[in-house]
């Protein structure tokens, strides 16, 4: 019965999986295909049918591991890279650093460009995530960096994750920008030095001209800054509300002072509620100015944001107005931080972030509004940019200085939403008490509607 | 079957111009009694009644019960064309939609006929008990139509009181007030200018101006004028046709200020 159902579901899945951006994982696949899980675990079956493909030298080397004896130990045997504590699973952590570069081949391969085979590596990092127990036969390096991340992530992110799969690629090449930071502990607790050997080839290895997902980009070493930016910023509209995730952004950010890119990341980790907020605060126009090193950040943004419209469709039209108080808390949070200048950019680049993640959110459905990008200097000399809407909110426009006017001005937005009706009701009744007395006076002077004027049917009655 | 023949035809001239601006459409109902109409004006306020009784004519044939659908303005545009000597016969066949006034000068040396179409009024009759009035002024129908233009131009409305001193007309506008009293005098010399008041009780009642000025243009139809009063009824201003019948205005008063102030 399964087989038939997956056949049936194999090309679409296919169809979402060419997307790169889509992370298939089993839970993901039996909720869009209501299906059970060991269902959706069976799409897994599909193999390629390249005999190139699946001769790969993942292929031939799982098998060369696979096939020495039980006495040597290797990266499968010793369960090294395996995320997995309980009785059952001996690790060996001190192996060799010889059979290394077995999982660097396979995290070669399994971003090979077949997307066939891609499907299977990423349906398998997922589950990884999602459950345990398979890790222990998936020997693929990429399961285990996604195990790490969820051992940073926490059980409540987790799923915070699989509702959003494009945030779940950016968690996941974070980890190691952040180990940068000294929160190796916290990011993989299990697998230690492996994993830093694994990252490091992984990287070496992401120069493949097309690299397929995040994972290859973001590794590459020479544009190392360039790549964390380039996921916290992606990350950053879609963190959870983790408090460790907070806190490794947070330091991240405060230690790297040079990179601009990562303040945005400071900006948005300080409120719970940033994530939302700040995507709330995109709208349809694109701002004026946007600074070049941005671009391609922003671009990145924007894909990662497609998936998410759907999802925050909602809150962006109700928090719209908040989003806008949220963005006066930024600056008065990023005030103390350092220097006027890079404070000034750092909230510049919120606008621009967001009002990048907005061009894709809400455009279509409020084509009406425009947004604008308005910068003003307040009475403490900052420069602060404004994303204001034009059109229904005309409210918007005049912005107090403070956030707490702020907030009082869009509270007004509201009210003068509602005003329009109330106030056309004591104009209508202005205008309808005079003319209703007029007539009244000038039936009284006709005569023809004396109320005083009895009816001659109320003395007679009808034959 | 129906004919009638009126040798004075300037009295169903007069009759339709005192109605006319009264009440737009009505139905006259032809029985072996008489020529009637009754009707109210569109605001509900006035009532019209008139008879002619079948003895008044010189030719009366009525076979059956018969109500003739009139526009009262197009009526009194036919019989505009007739001349005030001349003999009004009207006729009309059982079924038809029309009706025929024939207008026969003195002479007999002009006939004309003059064919209206009928119209089908959905109008009902009012039952009209007969009432013990408190109060019965008859006057010059002269005196009572310049009594009531002389107010007019003064207020609107007119206040008819009857004592045991006389009747009172009372108005109050604008410009001021004005109030007329006319006291019994039967010593005249002509009896159709005297005013004669029978009161059982003192009545007072408002009326509108308006509708009692509509009233006096039937004063050409007969010299005197009736009113009879009472505090519970409309007010009866009745112009007799001589030896034919009436025309009966009834009027409903209005609610008095006085009234109000005290309820």
């Amino acid at each position: 019965m399964s087989e038939v159902e997956t056949l049936g579901i194999l090309d679409e899945i296919e169809a979402l999986v060419s997307d790169k951006l889509q992370v298939v994982s089993y839970k993901w696949l039996s909720r869009n295909f209501l299906l059970p899980s060991d269902t959706a675990k069976s799409v897994q079956a599909c193999i390629p049918k390249d005999p190139a493909t699946i001769r790969n030298a993942e292929f031939v080397q799982a098998e060369e591991l696979y096939g020495q004896p039980a006495t040597v130990g290797n990266c499968f045997r010793d369960n090294r890279f395996c995320g997995i504590s309980n009785s059952f699973a001996t690790r060996n952590v001190e192996g060799t650093s010889s059979t290394v570069a077995g999982p660097q081949l396979n995290g070669l391969m399994t971003r090979g460009p077949s997307s066939k085979s891609n499907v299977e590596i990423d349906v398998k990092a997922e589950a990884g995530t999602s459950t345990h127990l398979h890790q222990v036969s998936n020997p693929s390096s990429k399961s285990n960096v996604a195990i790490d991340v969820k051992a940073e992530g926490g059980a409540s992110t987790h799923l915070h994750h699989f509702s959003r799969p494009s945030a779940e690629k950016g968690k996941v090449t974070c980890v190691p920008a952040s180990k940068k930071g000294g929160q190796k502990n916290k990011n993989s607790g299990v697998a230690g030095g492996s994993l830093g050997n694994l990252w490091a080839h992984a990287s070496a290895k992401s120069k493949d001209p097309k690299p397929i997902d995040g994972l290859a980009r973001t590794s590459s070493p020479d544009t190392a800054a360039n790549g964390e930016a380039q996921v916290c910023s992606s990350k950053a509209p879609q963190l959870c509300s983790d408090d460790e995730a907070e806190e490794v952004n947070f330091q991240r950010t405060s230690k790297h002072v040079t990179g601009r890119k990562r303040r945005v990341v400071f900006d948005f980790s300080d409120e719970e509620n940033e994530n939302e907020d700040a995507v709330s605060l995109a709208s349809p126009g694109l701002p004026k100015s946007r600074p070049l090193m941005l671009s391609e950040e922003q671009l990145k943004e924007e894909k990662s944001n497609l998936d998410l419209d759907g999802a925050k469709e909602d809150s962006l039209k109700v928090k719209k107005g908040k989003s806008l108080d949220d963005e006066m808390h930024h600056e008065e949070i990023s005030a103390p931080d350092t220097g006027r200048e890079p404070e000034i950019s750092t909230i510049k680049k919120v606008h621009e972030i967001n009002s990048n993640a907005k061009t894709d959110d809400t455009a279509p459905p409020s084509p009406k509004r425009k947004k604008m990008l308005k910068t003003r200097i307040d009475e403490r000399g900052r420069e602060v940019t404004e994303v204001v809407w034009e059109g229904e909110d005309v409210g918007n426009d005049s912005k107090a200085d403070t956030a707490t006017t702020k907030k009082s001005d869009s509270e007004t937005v509201v009210d003068n939403k509602k005003r329009p009706p109330a106030a056309k009701k004591p104009s209508s009744s202005t205008h309808a008490g005079p003319s209703n007395a007029a007539s009244k006076a000038g039936n009284k002077k006709a005569g023809s509607k004396d109320p005083k004027q009895g009816n001659i049917l109320s003395f007679f009655k009808r034959a | 079957m129906l004919e009638l023949r009126l040798v004075q035809g300037s009295l169903l001239k007069k009759v339709l111009e005192s109605i006319k601006d009264l009440v737009n459409d009505a139905n006259f109902d032809c029985s072996a009694t008489g020529f009637s109409l009754q009707a109210m004006d569109s605001s509900h306020v006035a009532l019209v009644a008139l008879l002619l009784r079948s003895e008044g004519f010189e030719h009366y044939r009525c076979d059956r019960n018969i109500s003739m659908g009139m526009n009262l303005g197009n009526m009194s545009k036919m019989l505009k064309c007739a001349g005030n000597d001349d003999i009004i016969t009207i006729k009309a066949d059982d079924g038809s939609d029309t009706v025929t006034f024939m207008f026969e000068s003195p002479t007999q040396d002009k006939i004309a006929d003059f064919e209206m179409k009928l119209m089908d009024i959905d109008s009902e009759h009012l039952g009209i008990p007969e009432a013990e009035y408190h109060a019965i002024v008859r006057m010059p129908s002269a005196e009572f139509a310049r009594i009531c233009k002389d107010l007019s131009s003064i207020g609107d409305t007119v206040v008819i009181s009857v004592t045991k001193e006389g009747v009172k007309f009372s108005t109050r506008g604008d410009i001021g007030t004005a109030n007329i009293v006319c006291r019994q005098n039967t010593t005249v010399d002509k009896p159709e200018d005297a005013t004669v008041i029978e009161m059982h009780e003192p009545v007072t009642l408002t009326f509108a101006l308006r509708y009692m000025n509509s009233f006096t243009k039937a004063t050409p139809l007969s010299n005197t004028v009736t009113i009879s009063l009472s505090s519970d009824l409309p007010v009866v201003v009745e112009y007799k046709i001589a030896e034919m019948g009436y025309v009966r205005f009834y009027l409903a008063p209005k609610i008095e200020e006085d009234e109000e102030d005290k309820s």
